[in-house]
């Protein structure tokens, strides 16, 4: 059995303490460590460019060897989605103008009036436990560390270290990150009777539905949703319909006869008051969770499918509106601890390509 | 010039820095079901099995606070998990007095295996909850399958690193004479 001398005793236990306190003041927030961090990534920058050129065609064999099926497949499954979008589109279109009249009217602040740059993901996260992507953009592009990062589908999740040509983006997945959401029940569906105008091709079927109501400025619609809601087959929203597509057209392969499509209009005196919790990552074999949900008698029951988004205010790094995703399981827990809310994130973290990161400091940020 | 490039130092600074922007560009999107190859392990521990466990505790501190610096998590976390198991790579592997190839990959699978479990664990004591899921398991097992299959080439880029002569590297370990 070898024996360890003291002075080894000494080195290891030095090596641990080291550690420790090396811990501890990164927790602190020491401008020490943070400087070093920054120059360490000064340096290895260009040798870590370098890395990435020549290892560029491996990667690129590699992923043609293990991908390609997957690759085929979602390729098929996307032209699908594209198709679908086209005609939701052109209808979300004229409701978002709307909604941004409506937001502009009453004062509040507008997604679209943040600046953003788009970014393309680089780099995946090197550790099997930190949920991570680096971007090609950097400081010298706008970004500062907490800047929300966004795509088509909604929340990806918050910048956490800025390079002068790239960043690092801590994913919403990610067991460290949480952010203030807010979630929205979808209202009850009421069928009325409105103007309607019917345009169809010969590959896709889309109606859209005008509303003119005037809003009070309490209740003003959260931006990405729309004012009225087409339903094609059922008056319930079925669970793989995206977020963002609270308006949604025929899909690309069947045509309804304008008979058997119906209009389904918002009542405004019935759109949803809002919840406010906070949404926590937990891995990427776990879905987030919102918790410490402050539940109002007026909100009434929160339900499986409604809508997160995020809460903004002056302490909040993310500006509010973005669509984070939907409520999939709602676990009741006894005494005052409120429930737990399972969300299904509306952008896929796991295939991100290009991001937009938007350039919003929240008031109180330095 | 070549009496600095023989400097133990200055290998494991260079080889530090390869090592990590493989880690950080093709390793780190070559991912087998999900499950990023951690190449600065491998290494930890098979400097721990060229070198012994002084060495490998250094050796792995040193690798783990490299790649501290670039990732989010606490500056000094990996080191720690990385010294921890380069010093038990070391120490397990001077308990022998022969030292077939075969063992030396054991040795690090084992050793990679303990560091991968490990990780979570000091992770959640300083903070940083929800890494201690089952997935650990499947990290552990792939991570130490393919550090396994490395180490027949790790091992001797150790040895390089650490400028271990070959007469030195036959006779017993260290440990044994204190």
């Amino acid at each position: 059995m070898p024996v360890y001398s003291v002075s080894r005793r000494r080195a290891l236990a030095l090596l641990a303490l080291s550690s420790i306190l090396l811990i501890t003041l990164d927790l602190q927030g020491n401008s020490i460590v943070d400087g070093v961090r920054r120059a360490f990534g000064t340096v290895f920058e260009p040798i870590q460019d370098s890395a990435r050129v020549v290892t560029r065609p491996i990667e690129n064999a590699w992923r043609g060897i293990t991908d390609y099926s997957d690759l085929e497949d979602e390729n098929r499954r996307l032209q699908d989605l594209v198709d679908q979008q086209e005609g939701a589109f052109i209808a979300a279109l004229a409701t978002a103008r709307d909604a941004q009249e409506l937001l502009a009217l009453n004062g509040i602040d507008d997604l679209t009036e943040i600046s953003s740059i788009t970014a393309q993901v680089v780099g995946g996260a090197p550790s099997n436990f930190s949920q991570t992507v680096e971007i090609n953009q950097g400081s010298r592009d706008g970004l500062r560390v907490g800047m929300p990062v966004v795509n088509a589908g909604g929340l990806v999740g918050k910048v956490t270290q800025v390079f002068s040509a790239r960043s690092i983006v801590l994913l919403a997945n990610d067991a460290t990150y949480a952010v203030p959401v807010q979630i929205i029940n979808l209202p009850e569906a009421t069928t009325t009777t409105s103007t309607t105008t019917t345009s169809t091709t010969t590959t896709t079927s889309t109606t859209t539905t005008t509303t003119s109501t005037s809003v009070p400025s309490s209740e003003a619609p959260p931006l990405g949703l729309a004012t009225s809601v087409v339903d094609q087959s059922t008056s319930s929203p079925a669970p793989s319909t995206s977020v963002a597509s609270i308006i949604t057209a025929a899909p690309a392969s069947t045509v309804s006869p304008p008979s058997a499509q119906t209009s389904t209009t918002i009542n405004i005196d019935n759109l949803p008051a809002t919840e406010i919790g906070a949404l926590r990552g937990r891995g990427p074999d776990q879905p987030p969770i919102v918790e410490f949900v402050e539940q109002s008698s007026r909100f009434g029951e929160i339900r499986v499918g409604a809508v997160v988004i995020t809460a903004g205010g002056s302490k909040s790094l993310a500006p509010r509106g973005i669509v984070v995703g939907r409520v999939v399981k709602i676990v009741e827990r006894p005494g005052t601890a409120g429930a737990i809310l399972e969300v299904r994130l509306s952008a896929r973290l796991t295939s991100l390509n290009f991001v937009r990161v938007l350039l919003y400091q929240p008031a109180v940020s330095e | 010039m070549i009496e600095l490039l023989n400097r133990p130092v200055l290998r494991l600074v260079l080889l530090g820095f390869v090592a990590l922007a493989l880690q950080t560009t093709l390793l780190a999107d070559m991912t087998l079901d999900g499950v990023v190859v951690q190449l600065m392990l491998c290494l930890s521990v098979a400097a721990g099995v060229s070198g012994g466990s002084e060495r490998g505790a250094l050796v792995g501190f040193m690798f783990g606070a490299m790649f501290d610096l670039v990732l989010s998590t606490p500056l000094g976390l990996t080191a720690l998990v990385y010294g921890l198991a380069g010093f038990v790579a070391g120490y397990v592997n001077s308990l022998t007095a022969n030292h077939p190839w075969w063992l030396g990959s054991i040795v690090v699978a084992s050793s990679t295996a303990l560091a991968t479990f490990v990780h979570p664990i000091f992770a959640s004591w300083v903070g940083v909850d929800g890494w201690l899921t089952l997935r650990v398991v499947q990290v552990a097992g792939v991570v130490a399958a393919f550090n396994a299959v490395l180490s027949p080439l790790a091992v001797p880029l150790m040895r390089w690193a650490l400028v271990i002569r070959r007469r030195a590297r036959l006779a017993p370990p260290p440990e044994i004479f204190l």
